[in-house]
């Protein structure tokens, strides 16, 4: 019963998305849309598989962002949320400043970046880590402050040290709202790179992308999107593999 | 098996009085009671008892000494089981012997000599998550009886409980009382549970909280789980409800 479900779930999916490209395609030749304004699917793969190698080049040095950006994100998350958790009144300070930086449009202040940094991986990475922290962070903060007040009685009854409680309590207990900011970033932080690389790139799926929009190869223009969303997928999944593999408890509540 | 002694405790929590000059006293593997309604206080007389909180007057005192705010102690147990989901039965039962210092190997192995008592072996590698409520709370109090094996405060512990685990869980509680004897402090809003499992009872009223009564019960825990018969409890479950105003 349980597997029969499984497959209706990935059937279903599926059927519709090749009824949608289907679509597509039919449309594109029945209409006789000129290419440099709408290839069809079929003309994208046959472009993507053409150019893969370079596509592989520009993908490298935006995964690489991506990857740079994310990993300090991450580590700049734990760091503030700490920090804000345990001492009062640093939370006071930057709560507001964080979620004011929210506000500003990244695309705004990315040119800046490369006013300062040149056309180098560092201003995309800035982009990067700009876009990733606020939704890991958030989410931390957020699964820290939900911690059942009982909890840390129970622990402090048992004379257990604020940084005993951190480690052994809070921190486990956040971990799944942790790992949903992270979802949500690794599926921007791809986006954030582009962006990067829009504004001025020696290499990268940005930079590819203007280039072709630019010549009008529209083809090729499809096929850096398609590369963008299987980057971004690709670094979906490994939050979720990552999930499982340091929250396994966390899955049992579903099996149930 | 230690002695606890409350004496005169009063506390004010948000500028209303709550617990206004109580005492108590429990004797070496007694199993008292405190009953009454919700939100009278309870609460905080286990909070002050296990020295999260601080008293505005009075003193706790265990064995003769004074403990007026000193956690380390004893622990309490709750009704929500509050086991960690990250870890399994066994490490959330070890974690007070791991916080006095044991290293993991040495806790593991102590906690793992009760499984059997608290009616958890074969379950040790099982998550929380994986147990029915009765397990769990099983598994916190076995928790709560590795940090203070010779004094246990159950604040409600059973109140989350079907009619039937509960039950079970009330009889199995006996069994266990009467191997290690430690002493208890039992705290419920069942008149029936009180009267089932605690030699006496401390009637407790609304708030400001005060003792209205001190009963002791004289049949209590029968062994085999059933209904008391004795004509004498009727009576006394009569007295207690009027005590408590129902």
């Amino acid at each position: 019963m349980k597997k029969l479900k499984n497959t209706v779930n990935i059937v279903i999916p599926l059927a519709f998305v090749t009824l949608l490209l289907t679509g597509w395609e039919v449309m594109v030749r029945c209409k006789s849309v000129p290419e440099w304004i709408l290839p069809g699917p079929v003309r994208i793969a046959r472009t993507f598989a053409d150019n893969a190698p370079v596509i592989a080049k520009h993908s490298q040095s935006t995964l690489l962002e991506c990857l740079a950006g994310f990993g300090i994100a991450i580590v700049f998350s734990f760091v503030i949320a700490f920090l804000m958790d345990e001492i009062e009144l640093i939370k006071r300070a930057l709560y507001p400043l964080i979620v004011a930086s929210q506000t500003v449009p990244i695309v705004s202040v990315a040119p800046l970046f490369i006013i300062w940094f040149g056309y180098g991986l560092m201003p995309k990475i800035i982009v990067v880590v700009l876009v990733c922290f606020f939704p890991i962070a958030i989410s931390l903060m957020g699964g820290l402050a939900a911690v059942d007040r009982e909890y840390l009685e129970l622990f402090r009854s048992m004379k257990a040290s604020r940084l005993d409680i951190f480690r052994m309590v809070k921190l486990p207990l956040a971990m799944p709202s942790f790992f949903s900011g992270l979802r949500i970033s690794a599926a921007y932080s791809v986006m954030g790179a582009v962006i990067g690389e829009w504004l001025g790139a020696k290499q990268g799926l940005g930079l590819y992308m203007t280039l072709s929009q630019r010549s009008f190869q529209v083809d090729r223009v499809f096929a850096a999107i398609l590369a963008v969303t299987a980057l971004s997928a690709a670094l979906f999944v490994l939050v979720v593999l990552a999930e499982r593999l340091v929250i396994p408890w966390n899955r049992l509540k579903q099996d149930r | 098996m230690p002695e606890i002694v409350i004496q005169e405790i009063s506390k004010t929590l948000g500028g209303l009085l709550t617990l206004g000059e109580i005492n108590m006293k429990a004797a070496d593997s007694a199993f008292v009671g405190i009953l009454g309604p919700s939100g009278c206080g309870k609460s905080t007389l286990f909070n002050i008892i296990s020295g999260l909180m601080r008293p505005d007057s009075g003193h706790v005192f265990i064995d003769k000494q004074d403990v007026t705010g000193r956690t380390g102690r004893v622990s309490y147990m709750r009704q929500k089981d509050l086991l960690l989901p990250s870890l399994n039965i066994l490490e959330n039962a070890s974690i007070p012997l791991i916080l006095k210092g044991h290293p993991k190997k040495k806790a593991h192995a102590e906690a793992e000599k009760h499984l059997s008592q608290f009616g958890l072996e074969g379950f040790q590698r099982y998550y929380p998550s994986q147990l029915s409520g009765g397990m769990r709370q099983r598994a916190a109090m076995l928790r709560t009886y590795l940090f203070s094996s010779d004094i246990l405060l159950l604040d409600e512990p059973f109140a989350s409980l079907d009619a039937i685990t509960k039950r079970k869980m009330q009889t199995w509680l006996i069994g266990v009382f009467n191997q290690i004897r430690p002493t208890v402090m039992f705290i419920t809003h069942d008149v029936d549970e009180a009267l089932y499992l605690c030699d006496k009872v401390y009637v407790l009223s609304e708030c400001p909280t005060v003792v209205k009564m001190e009963i002791k019960v004289p049949f209590s825990r029968p062994q085999h789980g059933r209904t008391i018969t004795d004509p004498g409890y009727s009576k006394m479950r009569d007295t207690i409800m009027e005590a408590l105003e129902l």
